[in-house]
Formats: C-alpha cells, sequence, structure tokens
C-alpha cells in the first residue's frame, strides 16, 4: 500500500474513532436518557480546548497566542482532564437548562448555549485566543518514540483504538446495567419513573454528564491528532451532523450508533474531502451540507428507529399464580410486550 | 446621552424588522406547535428573490412584493409537502426539530450552491439621511419602519375583526376544541403559514434593505433574535411580539453602542434563554407550554 493511502486511511480511521466515541456520548444523553442537547459540540470544543493548552505548555506573555491555564502534561493526562472537564461544564449546564421543558424548547436553550458559547470564544480573546484558536498543539508521545511520520499515524490508530474500546466498555456497562434500564424508563415515561421512586433529575444529571465526559474526551483526542483548534469549527451544525448519525445509526443502540458514526460524518463528511473538487469554491461543502439534511429527513421518513434499532426489551411475565399464591390476572391493555 | 439617542433610533429599525418577523413566526408556531427553525432561512431565499427582481431593473417596491409572496408560497408548500406528512407520519417535538433544521441547511446551502458564497446586496436608489429628534434614519430605514407599521396595523385588523382571525385564535388556543365547533382547522392552518410566510418574507427583504450587503447566512443569523422575540412575548401571542421586538430590538442596539458591536446578538440570546428557563409561556400568555404538535 502506498504512502498516501496509508495516510489516507490511518487519518479517516482517526476521525471514525473520534466521531464514535462522541455519538456514544451524544447516544447516552439523547438516545438512552432522552435529553436534547444541542449544545453538545462546545463540551467536545471544551474537551479539546483542555487537552490543547495542557499540551502546550504555558503561555508566554506576548506570545503570538494567548491562553489561560498552560501547563506541560505527559500524554495520556490532557486527555483524561479534558474528560474531566467536559463533564464538570457539563455539570454546570445541565443544572442551569436540563428542566421539565418540552423538548424542543429544551432544544432551543441548548442551541442558544451553543450560540453564546461560539460568540464569547470569539469576541474574547484572553479566553481562547479568539477567533484564531491555538496551533502548534505538540503531538502526543512524538518526542519519545522514534517514528517515521506514517508509522506514528499507525501509533496515533493505535492510540484511538484503544480509547475507543475503553470507551465502549463504559457505554456498554450503563446501557446494559440496572442504571441504563432506569434510565431509558425516565425517558419513556418520566412520571412513571419518578412514581417508582427513582430521582428523575440526578439520574438525568448523570447521564448528561457522562455524555459530556465522554464528548470532552473525543475533543482531546482530536486536537492532539490535528493540533489545532480554532472556535469555528465547533458551530451548532456539527452537533446536528452528531444527531444525524444517532438517528440514522439507531439512537439507543450503541452498536447502531457506531455504524451512523461511519455512515454520516464519516463517510459523507470526512472522506468526500478527498474527492477531486469541482464546481466555484464552496460547491462541496453546501452539497455536503444538502445530503445530510436529506439524510436526516429520509431517516425519519423511513427509518426513524434507525440502521440497527435498539432491542425492544420483554420481560417473563411471571407465572399465572406465581406471585402471591392467587392467580393474578391482568388486563389485556396492561400486559408487557404489545 | 450622544451614543444613546443614535442607538435608540437603530433600535427603532431592528425592532420594526424584528417585529414583522417575530409577529410571522409566533402566528405559526402559535397555531401548528412547530418551532419551524428554518424560518430564517426562508428570509434569505425571500431575500434573494428581491435581489433577482431588483437586478433585473424592476423597483425595490416591487420586489418587496416579490419576496413576500415568495415567503407566502414557499411555506405553504413546505408545510403541506414536508411538515403536515411528517406530523401525520408521528413525528412528534423533538422529531419535527431535526425535521425543520434539516431544512433550515438544505435551504441555506442550496443557496449558497446557486448563488455562490459571496455578498450581495439589492440595487435600489442610495438613501438620504433624515435628522429625527437627535436621532438620524436614512429614507429606507424610514421606510422600513412605516412598513413595519402598516403590517402590524394589518395583522391587529385581521385577527381583531375577521372570522379569520377569530378561528385563527381558536386554533392557537386549542385546536382540538376549535375542530370541534365547526372550524376547519386545516384550512385555519394553510393560512397561518400563508400568512406567516408572507411576513416571513417581507422581513427578509427589509432585513437586507437595512445591511450593505447580505449572504446565504443573513437570515439564519437573524433566527435566534426572531425566535427571541416570539418566546418573550408568549407563543402565538402577535402582540407580545410586537412588545418582545421593541425590547429586544433597542436593547441588543443600546447593548451594541454600549458594550460592543460584537455582543449584539448575545443580549437576544440571553433574553431568550432567561424567559425560556423562567417563563416559556412568556410575558403575555396563560396558553400551556406543554402542547403536543398539532396535526
Amino acid at each position: 500500500m502506498s504512502v498516501a493511502w496509508q495516510f489516507y486511511i490511518s487519518t479517516v480511521l482517526i476521525y471514525l474513532g473520534v466521531d464514535v466515541i462522541a455519538c456514544w456520548g451524544l447516544n447516552l444523553q439523547f438516545g438512552v436518557a432522552g435529553l436534547v442537547n444541542f449544545a453538545y459540540i462546545i463540551f467536545q470544543a471544551a474537551g479539546a480546548y483542555t487537552a490543547a493548552v495542557l499540551t502546550l505548555g504555558p503561555a508566554t506573555r506576548g506570545g503570538f497566542q494567548q491562553y489561560i491555564g498552560g501547563a506541560h502534561l505527559p500524554f495520556p493526562v490532557p486527555i483524561l482532564v479534558a474528560g474531566v472537564v467536559g463533564g464538570l461544564l457539563a455539570a454546570v449546564v445541565g443544572g442551569l437548562a436540563i428542566r421539565r421543558l418540552r423538548s424542543d424548547y429544551e432544544a432551543m436553550v441548548m442551541l442558544v448555549v451553543s450560540l453564546i458559547a461560539t460568540s464569547v470564544a470569539t469576541n474574547q480573546s484572553g479566553l481562547v485566543n479568539g477567533s484564531n484558536g491555538l496551533a502548534l498543539v505538540p503531538k502526543p508521545l512524538a518526542a519519545m518514540v522514534n517514528l517515521s511520520p506514517i508509522g506514528y499515524q499507525w501509533l496515533f490508530v493505535g492510540i484511538t483504538a484503544v480509547i475507543c474500546l475503553c470507551v465502549y466498555w463504559l457505554v456498554h456497562i450503563v446501557t446494559s446495567s440496572p442504571l441504563g434500564r432506569t434510565l431509558r424508563a425516565v425517558r419513556d415515561n418520566e412520571q412513571a419513573a419518578a412514581a417508582l421512586g427513582k430521582n428523575v433529575a440526578a439520574l438525568r444529571m448523570l447521564a448528561f454528564v457522562l455524555g459530556g465526559v465522554l464528548a470532552g474526551i473525543s475533543g482531546a483526542i482530536l486536537v492532539e491528532f490535528i493540533s489545532a483548534w480554532s472556535p469555528g469549527s465547533w458551530l451548532y451544525p456539527e452537533t446536528f451532523v452528531y444527531f444525524t448519525a444517532v438517528i440514522v445509526g439507531g439512537s439507543g443502540n450503541n452498536l447502531g450508533v457506531m455504524v451512523g458514526a461511519l455512515l454520516v460524518p464519516v463517510a459523507f463528511l470526512e472522506a468526500t474531502r478527498f474527492v477531486p473538487q469541482f464546481g466555484p469554491p464552496g460547491l462541496i461543502d453546501a452539497l455536503q451540507w444538502i445530503i445530510v439534511g436529506v439524510l436526516a429527513l429520509v431517516f425519519l421518513w423511513f427509518w426513524p428507529r434507525g440502521v440497527i434499532p435498539e432491542r425492544r426489551r420483554r420481560f417473563p411475565r411471571p407465572a399465572e399464580g406465581e406471585a402471591d399464591g392467587a392467580p393474578r390476572r391482568v388486563p389485556l391493555f396492561l400486559r408487557a410486550g404489545r | 446621552m450622544n451614543t444613546l439617542l443614535p442607538a435608540i433610533g437603530f433600535g427603532l429599525v431592528t425592532a420594526s424588522i424584528l417585529a414583522v418577523a417575530g409577529v410571522g413566526f409566533t402566528l405559526q408556531f402559535g397555531v401548528t406547535n412547530i418551532l419551524n427553525l428554518a424560518y430564517g432561512d426562508i428570509m434569505t431565499a425571500a431575500a434573494f428573490v428581491a435581489y433577482l427582481v431588483t437586478s433585473a431593473g424592476v423597483s425595490v417596491w416591487l420586489a418587496l412584493v416579490a419576496g413576500a409572496a415568495f415567503g407566502g408560497v414557499f411555506s405553504v408548500v413546505l408545510n403541506r409537502a414536508l411538515y403536515t406528512p411528517f406530523v401525520r407520519h408521528g413525528t412528534r417535538l423533538f422529531g419535527m426539530i431535526i425535521v425543520t433544521i434539516s431544512v433550515s441547511l438544505i435551504v441555506q446551502n442550496g443557496l449558497q450552491a446557486i448563488f455562490g458564497a459571496s455578498f450581495f446586496s439589492l440595487n435600489m436608489p442610495r438613501p438620504a439621511p433624515i435628522h429625527v429628534a437627535g436621532m438620524v434614519f436614512t429614507t429606507v430605514q424610514f421606510a422600513i419602519i412605516g412598513i413595519a407599521v402598516a403590517a402590524m396595523l394589518l395583522v391587529h385588523l385581521l385577527l381583531r375583526y375577521t372570522k379569520l382571525g377569530k378561528a385563527m385564535r381558536a386554533t392557537a388556543s386549542d385546536p382540538e376544541l376549535a375542530r370541534n365547533c365547526g372550524i376547519a382547522t386545516d384550512r385555519v392552518i394553510d393560512l397561518a403559514w400563508a400568512l406567516s410566510g408572507t411576513l416571513c418574507g417581507l422581513a427578509g427583504v427589509i432585513l437586507v434593505m437595512n445591511v450593505t450587503a447580505f449572504t446565504d447566512t443573513t437570515g439564519s443569523q437573524f433566527l435566534i433574535p426572531v425566535v427571541a422575540v416570539a418566546v418573550l412575548g408568549g407563543i402565538g401571542q402577535p402582540y407580545g411580539a410586537m412588545l418582545g421586538a421593541l425590547i429586544i430590538g433597542i436593547a441588543s442596539e443600546v447593548a451594541a453602542a454600549v458594550i460592543s458591536p460584537d455582543y449584539k446578538n448575545v443580549v437576544a440570546f440571553v433574553i431568550l434563554v432567561i424567559v425560556l428557563l423562567a417563563r416559556p409561556q412568556g410575558i403575555l400568555s396563560e396558553i400551556a407550554t406543554r402542547k403536543e404538535v398539532a396535526a
């Protein structure tokens, strides 16, 4: 395989890893807990920013980029801290914004949160270096391992894959445990879950924070790979791409969401960056967005549950008369699995 | 004082545009309960229609009519061809958000694909300045305020004194009860989209009359202030939207003059978030906010 092809494939694989982790995080929030977070991208951006400044080292006075809290931390630490920051930010935003709002109002609030964040990040140059963002973030381990550029690409693919596996293990545990079942109960019928003594507010918050952590981690991997960060690349339409991916793949199903991440952000957005340019500049970008929009519409119409739908969970009914001696006659309309 | 008065003048112009757009938005949202996030992009599309008309050498007044007509027709078709089928198909609140954002992206990028990512301006006579009580307006801005006042008066007369207006208000407050009372809610919904779309198109054209240049994102950048106006006034409350437009229009221009022009929109954002979290029914509304989409 030629070096160019290896570069291409390894780059797409890394993007895939980033998008899969981000989609799993969004799936925890939206697919499993039913929270409509249209500001998802800012948690990814916050994680990415954290990882960037923790790798860049302290900001020098009068240097060409200004940022806060710079440090030189060894490789896995910036990514972990990025997850923590994503989670903390989610706790703050969630504490303010997750109310018992209609889901379209909730989406609206989150959309506006995303716009405010972009506006502040762009206009307050002391905070995140304004719209210029950060550049020249050192690549992790690059100074320690002595690899050819292409060897380093594959090393990075390996790192991303390992993080993906860890994250999958985490989301699998969450979604298949009693906790995941309770979260789905809250999503499907909030009142019923509350009536069974579940703390609905705390459960939704937990899902929101976990999603924020994963968003932060995915952003951190991305920034360590492309070594640059700017507010302009984390706008709200990017959140829409992740939502489309989750819906296309199968909201609520971790494997489905992985397929969605492969199809939407990777196949339609990343891979098409490499097709030959045609038409005036900007035409391909415009067409990509049109395709993503059409894709969302088509899936909502034909397959609203996605390529790999969430498994309908069935629980065995207790056998007749088994419970308290007396035969239990459950009215037909109350029986499970209907 | 010397920066405040002109800022209030600008605020009045912005408020006029916001009022036209906000009343259109709130009428449609109130009647159908679909949060149409493509509204800003329909404004842009109407502006491009006006651009084509003025580029052909026709007067800007006809362009205004063309833009408004386009907005009305496009909205009705959009609702009939896409939104209503999705609602009948069982798509609900969140799903409809995804549908309207998709439409928004498709319209916006469609315009970019057709016209190119560039700056455009309407071909119209050079405006002359007019001084009124320490505020400076151009003739165009004066015309914008006049158009907005006229449009608001017409909406007021329509809602207050016609049967259609009554039917629309009835459908907004309780679609099922309205249907049971013999109101043809389907027709009312169509007319609501037509009226809302017309105001949307009108707002799109006066929005770009007021700026030196516009792009394919001009309307969508204006969307959040419009939604803020509608939510602040209370969804489905045209008079609330007019009041909201005045508040947000003047507040954002004053903030632009006093703090920094960068924060012009942030005022509207912050007002929107606070209202949604603290009083989602708006300042003038008693309608419940947990309604479902009207099918």
